[in-house]
């Protein structure tokens, strides 16, 4: 008898890639895209700091006028803040928490969709107001009475209201897939003081913004109806209080910033030990330290409002300075965690080191303007200027970057080029402290930020002019990263499942990472599963308590019973 | 692989260093202004406190990561697992403690300090002006001389105040929100109208030393925010009551001494006399005059027209001592200088016109 | 996850324990979640209201000229409100022992009470006689009320939903998360409603 084999006709399976990746509700590809879209609108915004410091590298208007440029800072903080660090910090979530923790994907996919593609859009709108006659120009802070009627009546405030409710939305949704899917999708064996400290990060991230960014979104709809239905919320004129839009947007603004910087220390705390070639120091002082942060991130916000003679001064510095605290106990175990280690300066690792040198600079500051006398001085300079970029600069990008160079392999099944890298470092690194270090100077000398010229006989137009020197060398270290990206991605260098010796369940698995994530699991008996299976049970240096005596089940994914209406 | 070699090490050593040599160099040493008010010095004792404290984590963290990287950077080849230290409890302790005990030694003198910048001086508050905030100037107004400077964008308005003596500032925005901020002073405070919820804020100040002080708003207020500027200039009591009454009689106030000698005299008196009989300075120039008592007899030098009219005055030298004089520009022509207490203690000012 | 990812496994090897998923369905704890970051937005908003309050002499928090507060039509629409928890409650446990015609009637019920309160929240609207607009107290009057009233829809939403569901089928005693999860938002939606209803109408 013929037989006759079967094959599917071409084409029958087969899905347009742009049809598969604009529905895709894979976690592994929601976090690309999520990277993607952030570093497009971190271009964006960058130009926009470009833009700025061409203006204020000597005294006199060249580039803008008034108008321009605060429309210009206004959309580089908003866009920076929430179209970049947040959304980048949750890609590499996205992509490396449900490996991390040996599970199939995120605990909601759909949901996990709809977060992304909300933030495409909330920006679109966002940026939308400079197609609508101006974009929004009152500062990413948005203080009333200047963001309310009558003083601006422009649309493109309405468009970033919006566009950031939306954001916001997205974030929260985000939030909530994160918290369910690290309390319900651990493989077993993974107790919560075994995940790895980036899982932990995420999970003190999402308690903020779930608890955070809702307070915002009140606030963003109290000023919208202030705004275009003749609310009395922040309107003095009718009984309203300009000031409670400062106690609401600093209630969420506080835990933001924690929201942005612990994501990128959870991947320091990833790639030092890996780098260090130990475990990272006091694991467990490092989770207490990051859940002490986040709650104590809620009982801070009007250090911010230090000078509006308005809020009760003793408590919130004592609280400010509380919160250094936990902050250097950190500090202390990633010096910890380098000490007697065996250091390997790849590009992942310097980048993590940078963010040791630069944070401690920004956390140092920060102290400073926790204190109240200093803060009267400082507040409102590029004091404050500096510190923010120090931290969220030095800190978060520079954690950004740490895990780009680390997990792109794993992503792409690709390395990026360490010469590259190394350049892309160093311009990075010097340019960075060349733009902001002189802005510690500047603020100290009284120049008040969000001015787009000043006087010549101030004495600023030196330090104004390195600045600007900086920030374009900071442009260009972007040079080599892209190059470095599109010729790895095109031809680079293959690895395999574990090019860097690391120690977590993301590197248990193929570069990339097939569909369901995982063929089958290691064993999980301590923080550190795949060095376990690396360098063997009962390895010396290793506690015997991390050593559980449990049935060693091949656990698969597909073992765990699944109900249809879970998978949302 | 990069080769721990000597050469590279030192060009590792150079990359970083020179940078931050650079930076801190073009920094200033960062420090703030030399505080002109008494609460500015409360501040900047604090800011000494901080910059300390932070120096020494500074060099502490960052000179141990710079350790870190060459002591313990791995040898190529090496595939020796170092010791696996996960943690030690005593050390977490300590080195939660330790800053624990640092930080709220710093709370309580920042405590300290703002009580101190807080402070209201009982009894007469010496000064009190009314300053009102809008888009985008400020206007000065003192109820009881019955003044009012008002500023525009393009002319900034200058608020007089006298050295010395306490001054409180009720703070009123008229539209946005606003600030009132003198590097200078090493102080800052918001505009707000709270509305029906909150009394205006108040600032209060002593400035130290005479002189004219550059101001700007320091809240975000809108489009020309960067066109908000003012001064301040603290005058003696006696020049300051003047000040403001010229400006209440409609009359120009005085020329704004800006504090710079374009020239310097020197004169010194001893012995019942002055060492020179006559100086020349160039006409509408304002120059110096140090003067130096030899003696503890009480001298000063003040300067009178041809005619009698009093030009400028000098405060008196009551022992030996040094004082150094602004004087305004004067008119061209021939003047005298004289000790107003000893009138055979005299000589000629010329004055000459370019 | 479907069995072509399982590779064959040698006869001898004991079959290896199958975890039932342990604790609050991963549905449910979303629910949950989502719930805390609404409690925190109802928090803003009531932020807004006890600041506006707090800044007029005690005693004076009042509607604007012209306007009135409408008690007895508030206290009926807590009384459907909170009978309609109930009539949800009476559903999830109907379902919970797998009957399904109960479940149908129970959310039928707690639907229509729960349109009722949105028609009595409109009409109540109509006869106030003072805006959003007119001052601080109603700025944040209609604000948290209208809010929730949205709230209140969005459940009413869900609740059709699971009226669908139900109708077809989709749930027995073993398999209907979805109805644990809406009645978590409806109670949650009840409760947010006693706050504002308390607030406004006692804390004056």
């Amino acid at each position: 008898m013929a037989t006759t084999t079967l094959e599917p006709r071409a084409g029958t399976y087969r899905q347009s890639w742009v049809l598969d990746w604009l529905t895709t509700v894979d976690h592994k590809k929601i976090g690309i895209l999520y990277i993607l879209n952030s570093f497009l609108f971190f271009f964006a915004a960058g130009i926009l700091a470009l833009l700025i410091r061409a203006e204020l590298a000597v005294p006199g208007l060249q580039f803008t006028d008034y108008d321009t440029y605060n429309q210009a800072f206004t959309m580089h903080g908003t866009i920076m803040i929430f179209l970049f660090i947040v959304p980048v910090l949750a890609g590499f979530g996205n992509y490396i928490v449900p490996l991390q923790l040996g599970a199939p994907d995120m605990a909601f996919p759909r949901i996990n969709a709809l977060s992304f593609w909300l933030l495409p859009l909330g920006g679109g709108l966002i940026f939308s107001g400079y197609l609508f006659g101006g974009a929004a120009a009152e500062g990413w802070t948005m203080y009333t009475p200047l963001s309310n009627a009558p003083y601006a009546r422009n649309v493109g405030t309405d468009l970033w209201i919006i566009g950031l409710t939306l954001v916001g939305t997205a974030s929260i949704l985000g939030a909530v897939n994160f918290i369910a899917t690290i309390f319900k999708m651990r493989a077993p064996g993974m107790t919560l003081f075994r995940m790895p400290i980036f899982v932990w990060t995420i999970l003190v991230t999402a308690t903020l913004i779930l608890l955070a960014t809702p307070v915002l979104t009140a606030g963003l709809i109290a000023l919208f109806i202030d705004r275009n239905y003749g609310g009395s919320f922040f309107d003095p004129s009718v009984g309203g209080n300009p000031i409670l839009w400062q106690h609401i947007f600093w209630f969420f603004g506080h835990p933001e910033v924690y929201i942005v910087i612990l994501p990128a220390m959870g991947v320091v705390s990833e790639v030092l030990p890996v780098f260090s070639r130990k475990p990272l120091f006091g694991y467990k002082a490092f989770v207490f330290a990051t859940i002490a942060i986040g709650l104590l991130s809620f009982s801070v916000w009007a250090h911010h409002m230090f000078t509006t003679g308005a809020v009760f001064l003793p408590f919130f510095a004592f609280m400010t300075t509380l919160i250094a605290i936990p902050t250097g106990v950190k500090m202390f175990n990633w010096l910890g965690t380098l000490w007697r280690g065996k250091l390997m300066l790849t590009t992942p690792m310097l980048f993590a080191l940078g963010f040791l040198s630069m944070f401690l600079i920004g956390g140092i500051s920060g102290v400073m303007l926790g204190q109240p006398p200093f803060d009267f001085h400082v507040q409102d300079t590029y004091f404050v200027v500096a510190h923010l970029h120090y931290v969220f600069f030095g800190g978060s990008v520079f954690g950004v970057f740490a895990a780009t160079y680390y997990w792109f392999p794993k992503m792409t099944g690709r390395r990026l080029n360490e010469p590259l890298g190394k350049i892309h470092f160093w311009i990075h690194f010097i340019g960075f402290n060349l733009a902001f270090f002189p802005m510690h100077q500047l603020g100290l000398d009284g120049m008040p930020r969000r001015i787009a010229d000043y006087d010549p006989n101030a004495g600023w137009t030196l330090l104004n002019f390195v600045s600007t020197i900086g920030a374009f060398m900071i442009a260009v270290s972007i040079i080599p990263f892209l190059i470095n990206v599109v010729a790895t991605f095109i031809n680079g260098e293959r690895v395999g499942d574990d090019p860097w010796e690391a120690n977590t369940l993301e590197w248990a698995t193929s570069s990339p990472p097939p569909p369901h994530n995982f063929d089958r699991l290691p064993p999980i008996h301590s923080e550190r599963p795949l060095f376990f299976l690396t360098h063997g049970h009962g390895h010396p240096a290793e506690r015997p308590e991390d050593l559980v005596e449990e049935e060693l089940v091949d656990e698969k994914p597909g073992d765990i019973e699944e109900r249809p209406e879970d998978l949302v | 692989m990069q080769s721990t070699a000597p050469r590279s090490r030192l060009r590792t050593i150079l990359r970083v260093g020179a940078p931050l040599l650079l930076v801190a160099v073009l920094a200033g040493c960062l420090l703030p202004p030399e505080p002109r008010t008494e609460a500015g010095r409360s501040v900047f004792n604090l800011y000494l406190l901080l910059l300390g404290l932070a120096a020494v984590v500074f060099v502490g963290v960052e000179g141990f990561i710079l350790y870190a990287i060459f002591r313990y950077r791995r040898k190529p080849g090496d595939d020796v697992l170092p010791e696996q230290h996960h943690g030690n409890n005593l050390i977490e302790v300590i080195w939660t403690a330790i800053p624990s005990v640092i930080v709220l030694v710093l709370f309580v003198f920042s405590m300290l300090s703002l009580a101190e910048v807080e402070a209201r001086v009982e009894g007469d508050e010496g000064v009190s002006i009314q300053v009102e905030g809008f888009q985008w100037s400020w206007r000065f107004i003192y109820e009881d001389e019955g003044v009012a400077i008002t500023g525009t964008a393009a002319e900034p308005p200058e608020m007089v105040v006298p050295v010395g003596e306490p001054v409180v500032l009720t703070l009123t925005a008229l539209d946005v929100n606003h600030a009132f901020y003198v590097p200078d002073f090493l102080i800052k405070r918001d505009l707000i109208d709270f509305g029906e919820h909150r009394e205006d804020n108040e600032l209060r100040f002593t400035v130290t030393e005479a002189g004219t002080y550059a101001g700007q708003c320091a809240e975000f207020c809108g489009t020309a925010h960067a066109d908000m500027t003012f001064t301040v200039r603290a005058l003696e009591r006696a020049e300051y009551d003047a000040h403001l009454a010229a400006i209440a009689e409609g009359e120009e106030p005085p020329e704004p001494v800006t504090g710079e000698c374009a020239e310097t005299i020197e004169i010194s008196a001893d012995n019942l006399s002055f060492d020179i009989d006559e100086f020349e300075v160039p006409a509408e120039t304002e120059f110096c005059i140090e003067f130096e008592n030899r003696e503890n007899l009480p001298h000063n030098v003040s300067i009178y027209t041809a005619a009698g009219e009093d030009l400028f005055i000098g405060e008196f030298l009551n022992q030996a001592g040094n004082i150094t004089y602004l004087v305004p520009a004067l008119p061209a022509g021939e003047h005298t200088f004289v000790c107003d207490a000893h009138p055979n203690m005299v000589g000629d000012v010329i004055v000459t016109s370019d | 996850m479907s069995a072509q990812s399982m590779p064959a496994r040698p006869a001898e090897q004991p079959h290896p324990k199958v975890p039932h998923q342990q604790g609050m369905p991963t549905a449910l704890v979303g629910m949950l979640l989502f719930i805390a970051s609404e409690v925190m937005f109802f928090g803003g908003l009531f932020a807004t209201y006890f600041n506006a309050r707090a800044a007029v002499p005690a005693g004076t928090w009042e509607p604007p000229p012209g306007g009135h507060l409408d008690l007895p039509l508030a206290a009926v629409l807590t009384v459907i409100l909170v009978a309609s928890s109930f009539t949800m409650q009476f559903g999830v446990w109907a379902i919970r022992r797998g009957d399904t015609g109960k479940l149908k009637l129970w959310t039928g019920i707690t639907l229509a009470l729960g349109v009722l309160f949105l028609i009595g929240q409109l009409y109540d609207y109509s006869m106030l006689g003072f805006g959003i607009a007119d001052g601080p107290f109603g700025t944040t009057f209609y604000t948290l009320t209208g809010f929730h009233g949205a709230h209140v829809f969005g459940g009413a939403v869900g609740l059709a939903i699971i009226l669908a569901r139900a109708m077809r089928g989709q749930f027995s005693a073993r398999n209907h998360v979805a109805v644990e999860a809406v009645s978590m938002y409806w109670h949650f939606v009840d409760v947010v409603w006693i706050a504002v209803f308390t607030t406004i109408y006692f804390l004056r």
